[in-house]
């Protein structure tokens, strides 16, 4: 049986139905892969050195990017002009891992800046186009038939459902990825942060304030608390 | 989406709706409404009617995380791109586009790709099947 990483309901109560028979899915994959790998279509050491990739990305890249266009204007100004190039700075190549990208995700990158008027959120209505090296593996609920159809057409609501209410006179851009472009958010840095090192920064950059769902406080750390995470 | 095609996705909506509840077997002939309904672009969503629904921040299992591996080390050595992923991935028809897990989607449009390309034939890709599927089952 497929194990799940980072299940966490609160009283053992499980809302997904997941059986301890073997998923056809499973065996669909090995299927495809073993074949693949037999017929030297690619090795498993391609795989493997894809997996160590995909297990270094995540979030923390946005976090890091983020916390240091908040301290050092100049970055942030070459971040806004080409992402994928400042990017290299803090040490995330959008050519790994294969030296021309990921197959997905090689593509222009922006990162969309927040303003006191202007608020940012992404989505991707045609299937879930997300900024991997950047952000690591979309949320389950980002590739949900419901979020892209409901964030272009009423965003404010959606936001709302996250806990995210805004005041009326901020505009709210919904950026639409797709297989050439992908966006990430820059949020505004929080009130009480004066002072702060680059990593303390880092740590209130969470993956939610990045896709534009959540904001930044200076006594949040983690998504978990959002109420799409309680859902769970 | 602009205003008309949102109407004009709203109504292929309502007339897919009672349709579904009738007979789908190759029947002689069906009205251009149902058509319209029956061909929309079933990926492009954005802007469809839809209501709130929990949104769950379930991590990968592993082979959901196995099938992304899979089909990106498939394209890095060229046995297919990540348009012709979507592509296939839109090809399931509505059926098992929404009635499967994403990474379902990934992992059949792949094993599909591989068989229409003919780097694998549909008798290798069963009995591997079958041989795993014993092999599993064992443990």
């Amino acid at each position: 049986m497929a194990k799940h990483h980072g299940d966490g309901h609160h009283d053992g109560h499980n809302a997904f139905d997941v059986s301890s028979k073997v998923s056809e899915f499973e065996i669909l994959e090995l299927a495809v892969r073993e074949l693949a790998i037999e017929k030297g279509i690619f090795s498993a050491e391609d795989h493997r050195r894809f997996a160590e990739w995909a297990e270094g990305v995540g979030p923390h890249g946005g976090s890091k990017l983020v916390a240091k266009a908040w301290s050092d204007p100049a970055f942030k100004q070459r971040l806004l002009e080409n992402g994928t190039e400042a990017c290299k700075e803090v040490g995330i190549d959008w050519l790994q891992p294969t030296g021309v990208g990921t197959p997905s995700d090689y593509t222009f990158f922006y990162v969309l800046e927040n303003t006191p008027q202007v608020h940012n959120v992404i989505v991707c209505t045609l299937c879930s186009c997300y900024p991997r090296p950047v952000l690591g593996m979309s949320p389950d609920w980002y590739r949900t038939p419901s979020y892209r159809r409901r964030m272009v057409r009423r965003p404010r609501e959606v936001l709302a459902e996250f806990g995210l209410h805004l005041p009326a006179d901020v505009e709210v851009r919904v950026h639409d990825s797709n297989q050439k472009s992908r966006f990430m958010v820059m949020p505004m840095r929080p009130e009480g942060t004066e002072g702060w090192s680059e990593e303390q920064l880092a740590r209130i950059v969470t993956r939610d304030t990045m896709i534009g769902v959540a904001l930044p406080r200076a006594d949040r750390t983690s998504d978990a608390g959002s109420l799409a995470e309680q859902a769970r | 989406m602009s205003k008309v095609r949102y109407e004009s996705v709203m109504t292929a909506d309502r007339n897919l709706a009672p349709a579904e509840h009738e007979e789908f077997d190759s029947p002689y002939t069906i009205p251009n409404d149902r058509y319209a309904a029956l061909t929309t672009i079933l990926h492009d969503v954005g802007g469809e009617p839809d209501y709130p629904q929990a949104l769950y921040g379930k991590g990968e299992e592993d082979w959901e995380m196995n099938t992304y591996l899979t089909c990106e080390c498939l394209a890095w050595r060229g046995a297919w791109n990540a348009e012709m992923r979507r592509r296939a991935e839109n090809d399931l028809g509505k059926t098992q586009y929404y009635g499967f897990p994403y990474y379902g989607r990934w992992i059949t449009g792949a094993a599909r790709v591989l068989v229409h390309k003919g780097l694998i034939t549909t008798d290798e890709l069963g009995d591997k099947i079958d041989e795993i599927r014993a092999r599993l089952e064992k443990k």
